[in-house]
């Protein structure tokens, strides 16, 4: 192998380790996570759709709705404590600045960014494809109150999109 | 200095069809049009415009043919599963690479190669977004920029790709915006030193003028969005601009005057040159330094990239100063002086009038170097711009300021005069020296 084969190898290499590492922690997530299912917040219903892509928004995105939320935790990186009731929804409890050991059962960290007005934890887009985008857009002014959002949880707090639920209809993408 | 030649292609074409009727005629013997046409590799001119044209012509039928191909793919890219999809990506990918690669090395094709390669870096640009997209994965929208920048480095360092290097200008400098805006500015500042690492000594390598020249360019334009970013002081971007501007143009000197990679004098000293002039016309109103005095110290970082630009610039025009001439002495020491005034304007704001003033004796000095260099170097074009540039600043102070129309009549009859009496004289200085030199 000349020295020219061998860079060029080595540089299409390097661009599929890079496309090998766009989804891996995603993938990691979807095959090892705990299923959480959230209930999505009303979105605005004239700005649901950027593109093709619904851009969800969650209770657990405002930093308010923890209860020991305070100015110490704006522009760093937070482990939001969800908890489970007995309706089966979860709900916020208290942010964290680092990943809380020995969770209850019924408690699960999600790794997210305080970014000053919101917290987002990488699941705020979700990819459609164009054909179901007034179907989805549709569902989703009328059915707001009824639409959650399946996602995943790994053990070091990574979030992964699984499905989205809205009424009685799943889509899985 | 090593004697600079003319090796445009218009001249060295009309070389080429006047050497044989010069031979005929006795003016010039064999032996001297042979070394002219050795000197201007004259026999090389059907060779190499071919070669553009094929260049040209290869690259944009490859992108419409990859365009279509990616084109027809997205309209069943919704009927397609997960898995397949991510076949498909690799092996598009791979395609557009292998085929690159055996037409420029293997074969007698190397530029379709060399357009196939390139394609396969705007298909790993888009397989990024796919794959982000199939398994949901969102996150800061500069990300994948930066990410593609990365991908298609290692390829236009292997495979020696000038277009290759234009495109991580491109997307890294897409990448570097968002990502600064979004609150890193002080990560941010090693954008500049990064970009000039990554590129120039592979336009170096491959002596790519385009790639030495768009890098600089890239580097002139990552200094301004790192002060605008979080500096609220908005006048202070007149020192990166000039900062930027005023590497650039030495960097032009140093390949002139030493000689080294001489292609690449020319581009770069006139794009730091109109940087500068630019700059300097832009920052001679006097509206352009109505902003507050306060000057955010935490906010500074900024100065670290521009201070290593100017650093750089000195030192390469440090090494430039012992090959030039007197003339080229004068005209070098006004560009420094005129990039100083530049960098010194915005402190001066305090003092009433003094940086607008700075700013227009900055302009003035570098039309004098213009002017200065079109009259001891013969060069219409940098005379012609000179002159130009000091009719503008003129007519523009005369617009911005309110005076008598009167006034400015008269203002507009004595430069529309001089401006012809100098050119009439330009022109038959040029003649002289012309009759002389025959």
């Amino acid at each position: 192998m000349n020295r020219h084969t061998l860079y060029f190898a080595l540089a299409v290499a390097a661009q599929f380790l890079i496309l090998a590492a766009v989804p891996a922690q995603k993938i990691y997530t979807r095959a090892t996570g705990r299923s959480v299912t959230l209930k999505m917040r009303p979105v605005d219903p004239y700005n649901v759709l950027s593109g093709y892509y619904v851009t969800l928004n969650y209770e657990i995105a405002n930093p308010d709705s923890f209860a020991n939320s305070d100015d110490s935790y704006k522009g760093e990186r937070v482990y939001a404590i969800l908890e489970r009731r007995a309706d089966g929804e979860w709900r916020p409890g208290s942010l964290s600045n680092s990943y809380p050991a020995n969770l209850p059962e019924n408690r699960i960290a999600i790794r997210g960014r305080h970014t000053y007005s919101r917290i987002e934890y990488g699941i705020e887009d979700f990819f459609i494809p164009e054909g179901k985008r007034a179907e989805i857009e549709e569902g989703l002014r009328k059915n707001h109150d009824r639409a959650r959002v399946e996602i995943k949880v790994d053990s070091k707090g990574d979030a992964a999109l699984v499905r989205l639920l809205i009424g009685n209809h799943v889509y899985d993408y | 200095m090593a004697p600079e030649y003319n090796r445009s292609v218009k001249f060295r074409a009309a070389l080429k069809r006047e050497i044989p009727a010069w031979t005929e005629q006795g003016i010039l013997a064999e032996d001297r049009a042979a070394r002219l046409r050795s000197l201007y590799e004259l026999d090389d001119l059907g060779k190499e415009s071919s070669r553009l044209l094929s260049a040209a012509l290869f690259t944009l039928g490859s992108m419409m043919v990859g365009g279509g191909v990616i084109s027809f793919v997205a309209a069943h890219w919704d009927e397609i599963s997960r898995g397949p999809k991510v076949v498909l990506l690799f092996a598009a990918l791979l395609v557009f690479h292998i085929a690159g690669y055996w037409l420029r090395y293997r074969s007698a094709w190397p530029r379709l190669g060399h357009a196939l390669i390139f394609c396969g870096c705007l298909v790993f640009g888009a397989n990024i977004g796919l794959l982000a997209q199939a398994y949901q994965v969102s996150g800061a929208w500069y990300g994948m920029f930066g990410v593609w920048a990365l991908g298609s480095l290692a390829m236009a360092w292997a495979a020696r790709s000038w277009i290759t290097g234009l495109l991580v200008i491109v997307t890294s400098f897409t990448w570097f915006a968002g990502f600064a805006e979004d609150s890193h500015e002080r990560l941010a500042i090693v954008y500049p030193p990064l970009l000039a690492a990554a590129l120039l000594p592979l336009a170096w390598t491959i002596r790519s003028r385009a790639l030495n020249t768009l890098t600089y360019f890239g580097l002139i334009c990552s200094l301004p969005v790192l002060t605008l970013i979080r500096f609220d002081n908005v006048r202070y971007v007149l020192i990166a601009v000039a900062a930027g501007g005023f590497a650039a143009w030495a960097a032009g000197e140093f390949h002139r005057a030493t000689g080294i990679r001489k292609e690449f004098g020319a581009p770069a000293s006139n794009l730091g040159l109109a940087t500068l002039a630019s700059a300097a016309y832009l920052w001679s109103f006097h509206w352009a330094w109505r902003w507050s005095d306060n000057i955010d110290w935490n906010h500074l970082y900024w100065l670290i990239p521009a201070g290593f630009a100017v650093a750089i610039g000195v030192a390469l025009l440090a090494k430039a100063w012992a090959r030039m001439d007197e003339s080229q002495r004068r005209s070098a020491a006004g560009v420094a002086a005129a990039s100083l005034l530049l960098c010194l304007s915005p402190p001066l704001n305090r003092f009433g009038a003094w940086p607008t003033l700075a700013a227009n004796a900055a302009a003035l000095v570098i039309a004098a170097a213009l002017i200065g260099k079109g009259i001891v170097e013969e060069r219409r074009l940098a005379f012609w711009a000179g002159s130009l540039f000091v009719a503008t600043l003129i007519v523009s102070r005369f617009f911005e300021y309110e005076s008598s129309l009167l006034l400015k009549s008269a203002a507009f009859i004595v430069c529309g005069a001089v401006t012809m009496i100098v050119g009439v004289a330009y022109e038959k200085f040029l003649h002289r020296r012309e009759a002389t030199a025959q």
